[in-house]
């Protein structure tokens, strides 16, 4: 059975189309990575399938449960994290109280907050975050934030993350660092759905890649048979022009 | 609002809050009875502000109808020990609890709202009580109501101070309670907190009722202190923008803020009060003008500039002028 | 006509002339929330102030009210505009906390100027045609509600074209959108914003004028209108001036009937009611866009 199960996801705001009767299926462990140029809706799906925003039409089921109507608490519980375009984090809390905030409250089972701390440190170790743990969170670089978000994903004990260009401005040593850091939270057994501008981590990390385009999906497949597609390169591109696979749009 | 999160005082910290506690017990067999009057409205205030800073410092919702509450214990104890015949402590203890039963009821409506909203509704519950109060006949309408005497002052001394010390000691447990962090979560970004899976309205109305259930003990002592209660007086906002601006200068989210706000600025407010009564609110409604705009963040600010104190003022004042 | 459908009537005429003054009362507290992002909890005390004025214009200099009124107006631009340009425009950039106390100790100054300077002995303003009322078949018009409900129109139109067709409204609206933006193709943004309170204090000052015919006046009076103004805004939206009149009107209906139903002394009640049901269900009010604050 698929881990998340989206048909029909379709929102719109006025006569906006924001996401156009997409379907989107992830199973246990994979990596689905989701691209589109900027406006296509990505964001906006992600928001359908949390809960903070609710679908003008179409149902999204996670490990069975569905999802419409149910509140994003519930459904963080349920095992389904993601981080913000925009990292959210707890300005005035230490990097270590950012990470203990969800610990705390995933449900079951929650612990208390000494415990919470206790977790919240080890998750740290994993991002690379561990040394910087009693800074207050507004310190913290941009890159630094991302992986903070990535800590509190984690913290849930989620079994799909979804991961809103975590990438974004990253040097390409970053970029690679990140990399390996996403397979190996993917290793341990967590889907993730990767919403990225910077193709090589698409393509790098991607078991299968899902393309956006006004808020319809046009494209999904193997990553270097989606990119290769024509319909995504005049997507990105622009109908009069062409260009190869593999370099990232504007 | 500063604050990295709750500080560990250590043992330091412990013997000073023993010392402390142990000297204000102390203080009726030792000062005059003018002094323990002044030093009871000063703990009063510091339980209103201690109070205030639980739903307005740490959750981050400005409570500006927090008097409802002060209305709601006055009114409780007031009735009970007048037509209930009830003593003091079970009329107090009622007027306490049913203040928590008003501000879950209420709070599960009106913590839907945000900042301005949030500020003027709380605000419109606080002058609705006000006008219920005037048409009612059990609160003795716009005439008020007249409570026994007390035979003791000193009794509303050691009242206000077990208030205050169980206000502050709230104050110092819940940020570092599994709740508190929910609540921290909810005032620095309530949409972040939700897809981390908290719940935010129950943990608002925990701290909503808290905050009111030491409103409305203040508003029983009150009540009892002065024996004579009446809509304008008890619903009064002048209560809760005092207890605001001591927190926001003594430093809100810590536990010791709103009572050091507190202390410093009713005592200036004695001192005003002894050069004119006339002119003491003119004087007040002067220095929370002077204060939002000069000290915005408060004692904190003044106690760490030091030397560099104007230039910390003038940092404040370019960040938020145009 | 039954002498039942004559009452209601008679209600939805009250209630309309009533609204006319809840309108001019609001529209500046609208202004200065929609474009400075200011809830100035000291809107009620301008209000008082402009009563005090007509009062003081009446009794002492025995200038009619309604003619005073550009006076009154003029008096409380004066003093809105050195307000917002040294004062509140000190902390317009903070937090809504900081702001909304800097407007609350306003309000507490100058209500506790206005008690030392004139006590609190309720004062009123008594014209030749105080009690006059025009008769419109069964129907009883009072002469200085109509007067007041024409003012709200007048001034809200004339605020709708400014706000719309002058420079200064293209400015001020403006600046309202964005701040830093405006400031950059060089908008005087301090003046802009003074000149904006300054216009809401007028406005605010009228209504006090229109007030002080047919209401008590005394310090304290303000607070009252300060929360009718706000959910004045909350029914009509903020910042839009046919909202405030609109949202006045039926705030003015609601109450008259309110009254009429459960007695005169529970307007507040009534007032507060509305404003938790309208927040609850369309926070963006009837004409306004919703604006998101972050708590």
């Amino acid at each position: 059975m698929a881990l998340l199960e989206g048909r029909g996801l379709t929102k719109l705001f006025g006569r906006l189309v924001a996401v156009d009767h997409v379907d989107l299926t992830v199973e246990p462990g994979e990596i689905v990575g989701l691209i589109g140029p900027n406006g296509a809706g990505k964001t906006t799906l992600v928001n359908l399938i949390t809960g903070l925003e609710a679908p003008t039409d179409g149902a999204v089921t996670f490990d069975g449960h569905p999802l419409r109507g149910r509140q994003p608490p519930a459904i963080a519980r349920l095992g389904l994290a993601r981080t913000f375009q925009i990292a959210q984090p707890f300005r005035t809390m230490t990097v270590r109280q950012n990470v203990a905030v969800p610990a705390l409250f995933r449900g079951d089972p929650a612990p208390g907050v000494a415990a919470a701390l206790r977790e919240a440190d080890a998750v740290l170790e994993i991002v690379g975050l561990g040394p910087k743990r009693d800074l207050p969170a507004r310190a913290l670089t941009t890159p630094d934030l991302r992986r903070l978000e990535l800590a509190k994903a984690l913290a849930l004990r989620p079994r799909l993350m979804l991961l809103d260009e975590v990438m974004a401005g990253l040097t390409p040593t970053e970029v690679d660092a990140a990399m390996e850091m996403l397979r190996r939270i993917n290793a341990r057994g967590i889907a993730l759905v990767v919403i990225e501008h910077v193709l090589r981590a698409v393509m790098g990390l991607s078991h299968r890649v899902v393309v956006l385009h006004h808020g319809r999906k046009i494209a999904e497949g193997a990553p270097a048979q989606v990119t290769a597609a024509p319909e995504v390169i005049r997507a990105y591109l622009g109908a009069d022009q062409d260009a190869g696979p593999g370099s990232a749009p504007p | 609002m500063r604050g990295q999160g709750p500080h560990r005082p250590g043992a330091a910290g412990a013997i000073l809050a023993a010392a402390a506690l142990a000297a204000a017990l102390a203080v009726p067999a030792l000062a005059g009875t003018y002094y323990v009057r002044v030093i009871t409205g000063i703990f009063m205030f510091g339980l209103l502000a201690s109070g205030w800073n639980l739903i307005g410092g740490y959750t981050g919702y400005p409570d500006f109808g927090a008097a409802a509450f002060i209305g709601i214990g006055a009114y409780t104890t007031g009735i009970l020990m007048l037509h209930a015949h009830l003593a003091f402590a079970p009329a107090l203890a009622a007027g306490g609890l049913l203040s928590i039963a008003a501000a879950t009821a209420m709070g599960s409506v009106l913590l839907r709202l945000r900042g301005h909203y949030f500020a003027i509704a709380s605000l419109g519950f606080m002058i609705v009580l006000q006008q219920l109060a005037a048409n009612l006949e059990i609160t003795g309408g716009g005439s008020g109501m007249n409570l026994p005497v007390a035979r003791n002052f000193t009794t509303f001394y050691y009242w206000t101070l077990a208030a205050l010390t169980l206000a502050v000691a709230a104050g110092y447990v819940l940020p570092r309670s599994r709740a508190g962090y929910a609540i921290a979560a909810i005032r620095e970004n309530q949409d972040a907190a939700q897809v981390l899976g908290i719940a935010p309205l129950p943990y608002k109305i925990l701290a909503y009722a808290a905050s009111a259930f030491f409103f409305g003990i203040a508003g029983g002592i009150y009540a009892y202190w002065f024996t004579f209660v009446d809509p304008p007086t008890v619903f009064n906002v002048d209560f809760t923008i005092q207890a605001i601006v001591m927190t926001l200068f003594g430093g809100p989210g810590t536990a010791l803020g709103p009572l050091a706000g507190a202390v410093v600025l009713k005592s200036l407010d004695v001192l005003l009060t002894n050069i004119s009564v006339f002119l003491h609110n003119v004087f007040f409604g002067a220095l929370v003008c002077l204060l939002v705009i000069f000290a915005p963040r408060g004692l904190a600010e003044i106690v760490r500039a030091r030397g560099g104190l104007i230039e910390a003022i003038r940092a404040d004042l370019r960040e938020s002028r145009i | 006509m039954s002498a039942a459908a004559q009452i209601a009537l008679q209600n939805a005429v009250n209630g309309l002339l009533i609204g006319g003054t809840y309108a001019t009362v609001a529209v500046g507290f609208s202004l200065v929330w929609g474009t400075l992002n200011v809830v100035n909890i000291a809107h009620g005390a301008l209000v008082m102030l402009g009563a005090y004025v007509t009062y003081w214009l009446f009794s002492l200099y025995h200038i009619d009210p309604l003619l005073a009124l550009p006076l009154t107006g003029a008096a409380l631009f004066a003093l809105g505009y050195p307000l917002q340009r040294f004062v509140i425009n000190q902390v317009i950039r903070a937090s809504f906390l900081i702001t909304f106390l800097l407007t609350f100790g306003l309000d507490l100054l100058i209500t506790n100027l206005a008690l030392a300077a004139w006590t609190a002995d309720i004062r009123s303003v008594t014209t030749s045609y105080s009690g006059w009322s025009l008769a419109a078949g069964p129907l009883a018009l009072p002469v200085v509600r109509i007067a007041g409900l024409g003012i709200a129109v007048l001034a809200a139109g004339l605020l709708h074209l400014l706000m719309t067709r002058s420079r200064l409204g293209g400015a001020i609206r403006a600046t309202a959108s964005d701040l830093e933006a405006a400031r950059l193709m060089g908008i005087p943004t301090a003046h802009v914003y003074a000149l904006t309170f300054a216009i809401a204090a007028a406005t605010a000052g009228i209504a006090g004028g229109l007030i002080s015919l047919s209401f008590p006046i005394y310090p304290a009076m303000g607070a009252g209108y300060t929360l009718i103004a706000f959910v004045v805004c909350v029914l009509g939206g903020l910042g839009s001036v046919p909202g405030a009149l609109a949202g006045g009107l039926i705030l003015g209906l609601l109450q008259t009937y309110a009254a009429w139903w459960l007695g005169p002394n529970f307007d507040n009640i009534v007032a507060f009611s509305v404003l938790i049901l309208v927040l609850l269900v369309r926070p963006a009010g009837l004409f306004g866009r919703a604006r998101r604050f972050r708590g």
